[in-house]
């Protein structure tokens, strides 16, 4: 049950890469990394799950969060790089509907 | 209070003193070994905070007496006073388990156990004022 | 304190003088049983090195000052442990106290789920729900109305333990506050967003699925807010399909809307809901594939609803070693042949 976050920052985004699992044990670190991000005014967020295999729902609430800060600061956020069991998460809960988490894995890489 | 003397504590050096002036008047007044560990330990932990998180500081050690139903009880009363950040939440430092955090204030509850009286004042940003008596039974 | 410790002073001197007399293991188990009595009158460590000390100085009156200096030194390293003790001490009581409080809490949200099942006329109905820990962020929630319609809800809410169960309370008494005439599922839905999204932080949701089974048409109409699909499973065809509905979890958007679906529920056939407990349970060599629970499902379908759901409770329970990691709710309703 391990997690890590690797953050770079981008011309026009930050780009944050997790991997690992995030859990209720390891949402509290990424929400540390992610949220602070969104709290730049007009900024894009940019979380690559590539080597995230699983994601519970208190990870899911991280992302709500997350979504709700960047748009307060007119920003936005998108997560890219989700696998098959991360994807259906997002669909299933109909979290897809409002996050951005288009197939943007080639071009972030 | 009769006969308090008091040590500046801006050194470990300080700590060492202010712990000698405890032992010697915790024997003068006729505490065993291990109320004098006691309190020397007490003292040392109330030095520590001043010498790692204040500015400037003293320990005073003096002896205190109370009429009690068996007469008079004697006691060592130490005082550390600091100009120093203070103390935000009293009821923080104060609790078990903030000793772990090696921060200002660590050590507190132990000291209030070691001790019979504990007693403390802060203000954030001006400094504390920690008075502990021990009673000699 | 004072008469206790004198004993147990008197205590030591015996028993350590007989020791340095014989020298055997018998004294050595005194030892051992005396360090129990130290321990319950809450002796601290640097009181046993000076006991130590003074009946050392009364056997021995001529020991070397060095020696007897040791102790000295021994004691004021004894005292940080001592310090040490006690606090561990008053923690366990810390602890005690906030298990104790929890119980209470557990207690009180027990009360929060429905005391019986309901029983209508051709429809078998089992659930079973357990908590990970001690509180649960699992609900559900029967309502029968005037119409013979069967109401069943279940949630899950992010997370678990307390802070789960705190929110779970609200959804209880959001759906107590719904209007009395009956909602169709869809809108029961979307009224209850509405309370959830007004009402939790921000990263905060809740996934439900609602149905509402007919007992007289035999039709069961339901709505989802992305919870975990359930089964379905047909007797005719004698195969189980996914019962979804799709639709976006609770308290996320301001104005939620859901879709409605629909079911005729033939002879011999039911319907399975679920939290996310009972899918993502894991066991050694990972999580558990959805098939694996319609297997354990069809293992026991010769049963009656209640002793299916328990029964797959205590499969899934022994694969993962009896650890849930998260709060399992299983309901099945069956129309009865």
């Amino acid at each position: 049950m391990n997690m890590e976050v690797a953050h770079t920052r981008e011309e026009d985004k930050d780009l944050l890469k997790v991997a690992g699992e995030i859990d209720a044990y390891t949402a509290p670190e990424l929400r540390e990394a992610l949220v602070p991000l969104t709290e730049k005014e007009g900024n894009l967020v940019v979380v690559d799950l590539e080597n995230v295999d699983y994601i519970d729902s208190t990870g899911l609430g991280i992302f709500i969060g997350a979504l709700k800060s960047a748009h307060n600061y007119n920003g936005d956020l998108k997560i890219i790089g989700l696998n098959e069991r991360v994807h259906r998460l997002f669909s299933i809960t109909g979290l897809d509907e409002v996050i951005d988490i288009g197939e943007e894995r080639e071009e972030a890489k | 209070m009769s006969s308090q003397s008091c040590v500046e504590v801006h050194t470990e050096w300080g700590i060492v003193s202010a712990r000698q002036a405890g032992r010697n008047k915790a024997k003068e007044i006729g505490f065993g070994n291990v109320d004098q560990a006691r309190i020397t330990t007490a003292i040392s932990e109330l030095a520590r905070n001043i010498y790692l998180y204040a500015e400037k500081g003293e320990i005073c050690i003096g002896e205190v007496s109370e009429m009690g139903g068996a007469g008079v009880k004697k006691g060592l009363q130490i005082t550390a006073k600091d100009v120093g950040p203070g103390i935000d939440n009293i009821r923080e430092v104060m609790a078990d388990g903030f000793t772990t955090s090696g921060g200002l204030g660590a050590g507190l509850p132990g000291v209030k156990r070691l001790m019979d009286h504990f007693d403390i004042e802060s203000t954030s940003g001006e400094g504390t004022t920690i008075t502990a008596i021990k009673w000699l039974r | 304190m004072g008469d206790a410790y004198l004993r147990l002073q008197e205590q030591y001197r015996k028993i350590l003088n007989q020791y340095l007399e014989n020298k055997n293991e018998q004294g050595l188990y005194h030892a051992q049983q005396f360090s129990k009595k130290v321990l319950e009158n809450q002796i601290s460590p640097e009181e046993v090195v000076s006991l130590h000390l003074s009946t050392l100085e009364e056997s021995f009156p001529d020991i070397p000052k060095g020696a007897q200096d040791s102790f000295e030194f021994l004691l004021e390293v004894m005292i940080g442990y001592g310090l040490a003790y006690q606090e561990h001490q008053s923690l366990k009581d810390r602890q005690r106290e906030l298990e104790s409080e929890i119980d209470v809490a557990a207690n009180m949200q027990q009360t929060f789920l429905p005391s019986g099942i309901p029983e209508p006329e051709d429809l078998d109905v089992g659930v079973l729900s357990v908590p990970a820990s001690k509180m649960s962020g699992d609900y559900y929630h029967f309502v029968h109305d005037e119409n013979d319609c069967l109401g069943v809800a279940i949630a899950d809410i992010i997370g678990k333990g307390v802070p789960a169960a705190l929110c779970m309370s609200m959804i209880k008494y959001a759906m107590d506050s719904l209007p009395e005439q009956r909602l169709q599922p869809a809108d029961l839905l979307a009224n209850l967003n509405r309370v959830v999204e007004q009402n939790v932080a921000s990263n905060m949701f809740i996934t439900m699925m609602y149905g509402s089974y007919d007992v007289r048409a035999h039709t069961f109409q339901y709505a989802g807010a992305g919870h975990e699909p359930g089964f379905y499973y047909s007797a005719e065809a004698d195969e189980f399909e996914e019962l979804s509905a799709k639709g976006i979890v609770l308290g996320i958007k301001r104005h939620a809307e859901f879709r409605e679906y629909q079911r005729v529920v033939a002879p011999g056939d039911f319907i399975v809901l679920l939290s996310d407990g009972v899918t993502e349970c894991r066991t050694e060599q990972g999580f558990i594939e959805r098939e694996e629970i319609t297997r354990l499902i069809r293992n026991h379908m010769h049963l009656s609803a209640q002793e299916m759901v328990n029964h797959v409770f205590h499969e899934l329970e022994k694969l993962q070693g009896f650890q849930l990691r998260d709060d399992f709710t299983l309901m099945i309703l069956r129309r009865e042949v």
